[in-house]
């Protein structure tokens, strides 16, 4: 076990660096057009079209609680599979400051994670690789947005 | 449940419809063997099914009754209602142990002993009751005898229309054959157009009643009726031979009846043997049904999902090109149109289903609720093969269901009643439908007393949902049933009346995107016509737009649209929430000032007036974009919360509109 290797692709939120299992990310696609939903908490942004689907576009940051950051032209979606109730997935697009690549990662590499502040999940992050100082944490995608979560979260504000 | 077991449980359900329609046939019509051999046939189908796939118990069953109509069949015993009722009620027990999940549940010995219990019973009835009068039932199958007739009927269209047509005509004619014992004959004129047809009819059916089947099509065809003999005349070989003759030749309506004249006497003597001359009939018949598969509904969704990708990009093709100056990149693009055009509407077409199944669970309602309040009703169905979405169909069931419930209750008298009232005894409950565009039409009429429009406005003044001293017109008087509430049936029944019926009807219709109207005649009766979208996800709509984001109002529930300074909106920051629109009073909802920013405002706003509950409400937008048909996708679970919002819909340059729901978003305000 501790030999195997799994693909990741790594993104940034401001100056951190993530990765997640290249499993639920089905691909990266740049921010076209969005229309907001009303009455939908902020960091719901709104939905996409996705060459004839409809999706939720949500900001990554916000969900996990980061102050906001301007949208860019390295501004990118990941469209994630998401596990839903009754064995069905959900798709939905997950929107991150800059989308970099993909890159093989033993597990071996990946060091348990420490306490972190500021992330309001209940603990996202997986653990850290540390490639000489430059750290790179993994998250479990899944617990950033659960279907439950964004079900349960998502009432009206009003 | 392994994979065969479930595919058996699901074409015995279908098998089940089956068995329910021919045994309603069978009932109104004790003496036709079509569906006798039908019911025999698919239950035999049924007990091999179950006892290959280990469901022994339903087998068993199955066996028993099949040798009930097996005497049948042979002449031994004749169809009674005892024997429709046991066998419907021992299948309706069958239809439920399918829907358990656990093939050891649905094999359990205790659900269906008292019907096993009872078939026995029945058949050792029977079968004493055949050793007491002798070897056969001939006295009895005698006594009924006397009720049947033998009918020449001559249709002849007014319109032109072929034998292989669609039109209900060609149907009407095929239900018929299956009243009785029949022969028909069909005659062309030089176009191969339907000149008439000629149908010799013995049947235990009343002349009235065979005149019933030609209601809807009354100006399309002119039928003339002779009862030839009050006796069936199939039973003399002489009659059938003679019959032979018009193959060749037209009837000839003179030397017809002279040529019975003759033959009264001899029948008389020989109504003895049953002719079976029902081959011809049942075979046609066949020839109408297509071949089918069952395909799963995930894989139609997916298609839909790739040709909707496809019109998408068809269009942005389209708009790349059109700049481009060259005739055969154009011409393929046009091509390319057309052909997804076709692909769209032949996929659209793919998920419907015909409303048939329907027609089979509301025979079985009326029969058994006109049997529990002791009314005669005749149940007719026009344009059954008809189709909608499989979704709509099944939504549509209950509400349907509540409509003839009303009718039987409510609508129908007694036959006391009806026969003082100068009507035939029976009353009768139609349906029909039809397509129109991209709608269905239900049409859901009864010949009963009709709605006592005094009592339901006194019952609605009573209940202060209207003023004492209003004055109402016809038609708003009778919408006020569809009002949360009400109900004018002054004595509750256990079968309809307790107020919440029509309401929840109307809401789901409105759920649906469709329209519903009623009409009603004091004694004459009522019609209540449902118009529902072909399809649940093409929606009819005004596009709208709020600063920059577009909505789309369903087009169902809009009655107008004006424009008004945005000033009677928002006067120096105090928000209104009602304006004066066409000399009324409008409570509005403004999306700008509910979901969008305020800061700049537009000069005008545009008050779309809709109808929701029977209330007139407003909706406020930016600005009216124009009209469109378009396919609704939905939210899905993220938006779940957000529930005013029906879906979104993608429009022609690619991005998003949203469209509202508006009863939910008038909940929204009322919060």
């Amino acid at each position: 076990m501790k030999n195997q290797s799994h693909a990741y692709l790594t993104f940034a939120l401001g100056d951190e660096k993530f990765a997640i299992n290249v499993d639920h990310v089905q691909e990266v696609v740049e921010f076209d057009q969005l229309t907001k939903v009303p009455n939908a908490p902020s960091y719901m942004l709104g939905i996409i079209n996705l060459r004839g689907q409809v999706l939720p576009l949500l900001d990554t940051k916000l969900k996990l609680g980061l102050p906001a950051s301007e949208r860019t032209s390295r501004s990118r979606i990941m469209v994630l599979d998401i596990a839903g109730t009754d064995d069905k997935t959900i798709q939905l697009g997950a929107m991150v400051d800059v989308a970099r690549e993909v890159v093989e990662i033993a597990d071996a590499q990946i060091q348990p994670a420490p306490e972190l502040d500021g992330l309001q999940s209940t603990a996202p992050i997986t653990g850290i690789v540390n490639t000489h100082g430059d750290i790179t944490m993994i998250m479990d995608i899944s617990k950033v947005f659960s279907v439950q979560d964004i079900v349960e979260l998502n009432r009206p504000i009003n | 449940m392994d994979s065969n077991q479930k595919r058996f449980v699901e074409d015995a359900l279908d098998l089940l419809n089956e068995l329910d329609e021919g045994l309603l046939q069978l009932e109104a019509n004790p003496h036709a063997s079509a569906p006798l051999e039908q019911v025999f046939r698919t239950m035999h189908t049924i007990k091999g099914g179950a006892n290959m796939f280990g469901f022994e118990k339903i087998g068993e069953l199955a066996h028993q009754l099949e040798t009930l109509y097996d005497l049948v069949r042979q002449g031994k015993m004749q169809v009674s209602d005892g024997l429709i009722s046991i066998t419907l009620h021992a299948f309706d027990k069958v239809r439920d142990l399918f829907k358990e999940k656990d093939a050891a549940k649905i094999n359990n010995a205790e659900a269906l002993s008292d019907h096993l219990k009872s078939a026995i019973e029945f058949l050792k009835a029977a079968e004493s009751e055949m050793v007491s009068t002798g070897k056969t039932s001939s006295a009895a199958s005698a006594v009924n005898k006397d009720e049947l007739a033998t009918f020449f009927i001559r249709v002849s269209p007014t319109i032109s229309l072929t034998v292989d047509g669609n039109h209900p005509l060609v149907f009407i004619v095929l239900d018929l054959e299956a009243l009785g014992t029949a022969r028909t004959f069909c005659y062309k004129n030089e176009k191969g157009d339907v000149a008439h047809w000629d149908i010799f009819l013995s049947t235990t059916t009343s002349q009235a009643e065979i005149e019933s089947y030609f209601l809807f099509v009354e100006n399309e065809c002119q039928v003339n009726y002779t009862k030839l003999f009050a006796c069936d005349l199939f039973g003399s070989d002489e009659f059938k031979e003679y019959l032979d003759q018009f193959n060749a030749v037209p009837v000839d309506v003179k030397a017809l009846s002279a040529f019975v004249e003759t033959l009264s006497a001899k029948c008389k003597e020989t109504h003895g043997s049953e002719a079976e001359d029902e081959v011809i009939t049942s075979s046609r018949k066949k020839a109408h049904h297509d071949t089918y598969i069952k395909v799963s509904k995930r894989k139609i969704d997916d298609l839909l999902n790739w040709i909707s990708e496809l019109i998408i990009l068809q269009a942005q093709l389209t708009n790349a090109t059109s700049g481009l100056n060259s005739p055969a990149i154009n011409e393929v693009t046009e091509q390319l149109e057309l052909i997804t055009n076709r692909l769209r509407d032949t996929s659209l077409e793919i998920g419907l289903v015909p409303i048939e199944t329907l027609v089979t669970k509301f025979k079985r309602l009326v029969r058994d609720l006109s049997k529990t309040l002791n009314k005669k009703v005749n149940f007719l169905s026009e344009g059954a093969e008809t189709e909608m979405d499989k979704d709509v169909i099944e939504l549509m069931a209950d509400p349907m269901i509540h409509i003839i419930r009303n009718a039987i209750d409510h609508g129908i008298e007694t036959p006391a009643e009806r026969k003082a009232a100068g009507k035939s005894e029976h009353g009768t409950v139609k349906l029909k439908a039809f397509n129109t565009s991209s709608y269905v039409n239900i049409i859901i009429s009864d010949d009963g007393k009709g709605i006592h429009q005094e009592r339901v406005l006194q019952k609605a003044i009573e209940k202060g949902l209207v003023a004492a001293d209003a004055s109402l017109t016809e038609e708003e008087v009778l919408n006020l049933i569809f009002h949360p509430g009400l109900s004018t049936a002054s004595q509750l029944s256990d079968v309809s009346g307790r107020g919440v019926g029509m309401d929840v009807v109307k809401q789901k219709i409105n759920d649906l995107r469709g329209h519903v109207s009623i009409k009603s005649t004091s004694d004459k009766g009522t019609s209540i016509s449902i118009k529902l979208p072909l399809s649940r996800s093409i929606i009819e709509g005004l596009l709208v737009r709020v600063e920059d984001t577009r909505y789309v109002v369903p087009l169902n529930v809009i009655d107008r649209i004006d424009r008004i300074p945005y000033t009677l909106l928002n006067r120096e920051n105090q928000v209104n929430k009602t304006v004066v629109v066409n000399e009324e009073t409008l409570s509005v909802f403004s999306l700008r000032q509910k979901f969008h920013n305020e800061a700049i405002v537009p000069k005008t706003a545009d008050i779309i007036s809709v109808t929701v509950h029977g209330i007139r409400k407003g909706i406020a937008v930016d600005r009216i974009e124009g009209k469109m048909q378009t396919v609704m996708k939905p939210l899905g679970e993220a938006y779940h919360q957000q529930d005013f919002i029906a879906g979104s819909t993608i429009l022609g340059d690619g991005s998003l509109a949203l469209v509202l729901d508006p009863s939910r978003l008038f909940q929204l305000s009322d919060n």
